[in-house]
């Protein structure tokens, strides 16, 4: 008999993950909490509702201000260098100084422009793009040295360290969320009253946030159960609920697999119990005798997956993702049929076993999602498809007429992804597809256990890519003993094979406390380091006997990721957007455009740009906005991108720690010297460039004379010098939208000596 | 006001619109040649930002 008392359920996905489509877990709890009885269940989104209130021209303005106060320009540029350790507050100074006002006018045209229609225009897609990440960092800035990017959110305070973690969940000043979740969630969530608040932790980045938010919700509702899973947590929620202190943010949290913890707990509490201890994969806090003592239940069993129902995504505010049509996740299976990969500790999160729906059932729930919520595109979520399913898979989807398209992760199949198989795969509506091609090393992907060849890899990637299928490819660097000359190797061939392999998405080997790297270190040649003072340690550094180290390996990143960007036309400039916004990319491939097209028009626009040479008709942006500093930014910049800098900053998705990273870097990365220079905004093109001070003069001058023609025209006849300076300058600033065409874009005779019944400069763009 | 004074003042107007104009360019003319375009420095510079890992993760885990 379902009870009918009123048992309110708010499932929450902190800040921060992807801003352009949905996480998986709370839909697919949400239906099945509904599906036991429990008819209350509320979705809320806090990730995107959080970059969707950031991103606004009310709190940019805030932070314009607030920037104004905690990090004034003129104090920070006071010495003859910049130090190392002054170098991110000075940039983050100087960017808001420039790019404020023009963010503050353009966010809402910007986040306009993902969501509809002009998505697909990429002379309107990338500024939006800059405009919404340069906003970050205006918001990053005013809780400076936080830093929220769409990819991370990070603070000075240690992901490891419990202390610290808890800190950081009370820090008003540099923690945005306390004053968001104050404001924005914590009014709703009191008049809704839920008896049960479910915290879905995935990422490292979310960490804080979601103790900040449970902090606050218990102390505003003590009757209220708060508890947290997901795959973050997976790894390190047993030393977080032994942590001292972390009951004040925390009442439960659940193991893995979330459907029947989750449920046998609204179960009890609901029926008043304080005993939790009969739930399986439940870690609680047990407070009967006043003080809190953290209980370990034993792991319970996985559900029946094809048995579960469809995920209910109703609620989540799918108007806020920064897409123009939102891409569903949807589990095909949970666990790794292959399991074999030694670096790999995915499987990990979502429990033990391998289980999956049938293809009929996937098919089923595809065109229910799509009937419900109108999903015309699905991202299945999956370590990897056995063969089986990538041929019953595709058949299903025909069969029902699901008519949508999809991308997945992948696994190098030869006897499934063979010619025939792609083309079928692609007629069920696949797109994209993700293989785990790591390395082109013979003996690493032995030590990796890959199961796979270079040659199945590639022949299933052209198989796939022939049946217009695009191939993104993971690799990875630094695995133990990997030399510097097999990383190149990996780059060199990846760079051959530019015509089948569109992406790359690389990451740096790291090490986990479940992988096998770290429960057997000798057998790869490495020696683990600890920390004895991150009592929430995951991410271990290392030393290797051979191959390279992990800050070798670090730089190696840094030099394959440039050869990508030179070579994949998808990764070249600001094309690379689009690959680092989770299915923007794929989306276009959805919409019919085949990946040999969009590579062109992405080769196309960076070579037009470069093309791009000096014109008569040129006229400042209007946009455009200049300050003068007092350091070369692009020295700056480059600086905070050395991987000494990157390492004093803790990046949550690899976790690569570095003890005394920060004075490491501060030791050996040099000051940037003193030297007058102006940093250079533009509100149309959004983007910052760095000019001499007579580049400043020079832009002073064609704003008096109008275009650049009539400033040209006005120079002795023989100045010839001065003339072309000045075109070589305004090509560059055209290059990157500084300088605008005021005519058409083809003129249709050569522009005359300019008169002044010249048009005026307008927005021809 | 009557027509006659109406075309004066119109006559006026441009004649002055007209100088402003000739001064205008005259200014323009002046004050390039007083910057020294040749020998100035114009470096253009931009950043290309670098990728960090945490932005080449694609996948969801």
């Amino acid at each position: 008999m379902i009870q009918s008392t009123a048992f309110p359920v708010s499932l929450v996905f902190p800040p921060q993950g992807h801003f352009t489509q949905p996480y998986l877990a709370l839909p697919c709890l949400k239906a099945w909490l509904q599906d036991k009885g429990f008819a209350d269940v509320e979705l809320r989104d806090l990730s995107v509702e959080a970059y969707d209130h950031f991103l606004s021209p009310e709190y940019l303005a805030w932070a314009k201000d607030r920037v104004a106060e905690r990090l004034p320009l003129a104090e920070l540029e006071s010495g003859d260098s910049l130090p190392f350790r002054d170098m991110r507050a000075w940039r983050a100074a100087a960017e808001s100084a420039v790019s404020a006002d023009a963010l503050i006018e353009r966010i809402d045209e910007a986040k306009h422009v993902l969501r509809s229609e002009a998505f697909y225009d990429r002379d309107r897609y990338v500024p939006a793009v800059r405009a919404l990440y340069h906003g970050l960092r205006l918001v990053s800035a005013a809780h400076y040295p936080s830093e929220l990017t769409p990819h991370n959110f990070t603070m000075r305070y240690a992901n490891d360290r419990s202390n610290e973690v808890l800190a950081a969940t009370v820090d008003g000043d540099e923690n945005p969320f306390v004053r968001f979740f104050a404001e924005q969630v914590l009014p709703d969530l009191v008049k809704r009253k839920p008896r049960v608040l479910g915290l879905s932790v995935i990422y490292g980045s979310q960490l804080v946030p979601a103790l900040t938010l449970g902090r606050m919700v218990k102390e505003a509702l003590p009757d209220c159960h708060v508890t947290a899973g997901g795959g973050f947590l997976a790894y390190i929620g047993e030393k977080l609920m032994n942590a001292p202190g972390m009951d004040a943010c925390l009442d439960s949290m659940i193991f893995h697999e979330g459907e029947a913890p989750l449920e046998k707990l609204c179960v009890a509490l609901r029926a008043g119990e304080s005993d939790l201890s009969e739930i399986g994969s439940l870690t609680w806090f047990d407070r009967r005798e006043g003080k809190a003592v953290t209980v370990a239940n034993p792991s319970g069993h996985p559900v029946k997956l094809d048995s579960a129902p469809v995920p209910d995504f109703d609620g989540l505010p799918w108007d806020k993702y920064f897409s123009p049509e939102v891409v569903v996740p949807y589990d095909i299976n949970r666990g790794c049929y292959y399991g074999e990969c030694t670096f790999c500790t995915l499987p990990t999160v979502i429990g033990p076993g391998y289980r999956t729906r049938k293809a009929s059932t996937i098919a089923e729930h595809v065109v229910q999602l799509r009937d419900a919520v109108g999903a015309k595109h699905v991202n299945f979520i999956t370590d990897c498809m056995p063969p089986g399913m990538i041929q019953d898979l595709p058949d299903q989807l025909i069969e029902a007429e699901a008519n949508v398209t999809w991308w997945s992760d992948a696994r190098v199949e030869p006897r499934a992804y063979t010619t025939e198989g792609a083309k079928k795969l692609y007629d069920s509506g696949c797109r994209k597809l993700l293989f785990g091609f790591e390395t082109v090393t013979p003996r690493l992907l032995k030590m990796m256990k890959k199961g796979q060849s270079l040659k199945s890899t590639i022949e299933v990637a052209s198989n796939c890519a022939d049946a217009g299928i695009s191939v993104t490819f993971y690799a990875m660097v630094g695995f133990p003993s990997e030399t510097r000359a097999e990383a190149q190797a990996t780059l060199a061939f990846l760079q051959e094979h530019s015509d089948v392999v569109r992406e790359v998405s690389l990451q740096t080997f790291h090490i986990d406390e479940v992988a096998q790297t770290y429960r057997e270190p000798e057998k790869f040649g490495i020696r683990v380091l600890d920390d004895p003072a991150a009592d929430l340690q995951l991410y271990h550094d290392y030393e290797s006997e051979v191959g390279m180290t992990s800050e070798e390996a670090a730089e190696m990143f840094e030099e394959m990721m440039a050869g990508l960007r030179a070579s994949l036309p998808l990764f070249s400039g600001d094309n690379i957007f689009y690959f680092m916004q989770k299915s923007h990319y794929f989306l276009h491939l959805a919409k019919g455009t085949l990946p040999d097209d969009f590579v062109a028009a992405c080769r196309e626009r960076a070579s037009a740009r470069e093309a791009r040479v000096a014109r008569p008709d040129l006229a400042p942006s209007p946009g455009l906005t200049s300050i003068g500093i007092a350091y070369p930014y692009g020295k700056v910049v480059e600086t905070l991108g050395h991987p000494l800098a990157r390492a004093a900053r803790p990046d949550f998705l690899t976790g690569r720690f570095v003890a005394d990273a920060e004075g490491l870097a501060e030791r050996r990365l040099e000051p940037v010297a003193a030297g007058e220079r102006v940093l250079c905004y533009d509100a149309i093109a959004c983007d910052f460039v760095e000019l001499a001070p007579d580049g400043l003069r020079a832009l002073d001058a064609l704003r008096q004379a109008g275009t650049l023609g009539v400033l040209t025209g006005s120079l002795g006849p023989d100045a010839s010098a001065a003339r072309d300076n000045l075109e070589a300058f305004a090509a560059r600033l055209y290059q990157h939208d500084l300088l605008v065409p005021t005519l058409l874009p083809e003129p249709r005779t050569a522009p005359q000596a300019e008169t002044a019944t010249q048009a005026k400069p307008s927005h021809a763009r | 006001m009557p027509a006659k004074e109406n075309e004066n003042e119109r006559q006026e107007a441009q004649a002055s619109e007209a100088g402003t104009e000739q001064a205008t360019g005259a200014e323009n003319a002046k004050a390039a040649e007083a910057l020294d375009f040749a020998n100035m420095d114009l470096s253009v510079e931009s950043v290309e930002e670098r990728i960090s890992p945490s932005e080449t993760n694609v996948f969801d885990k």
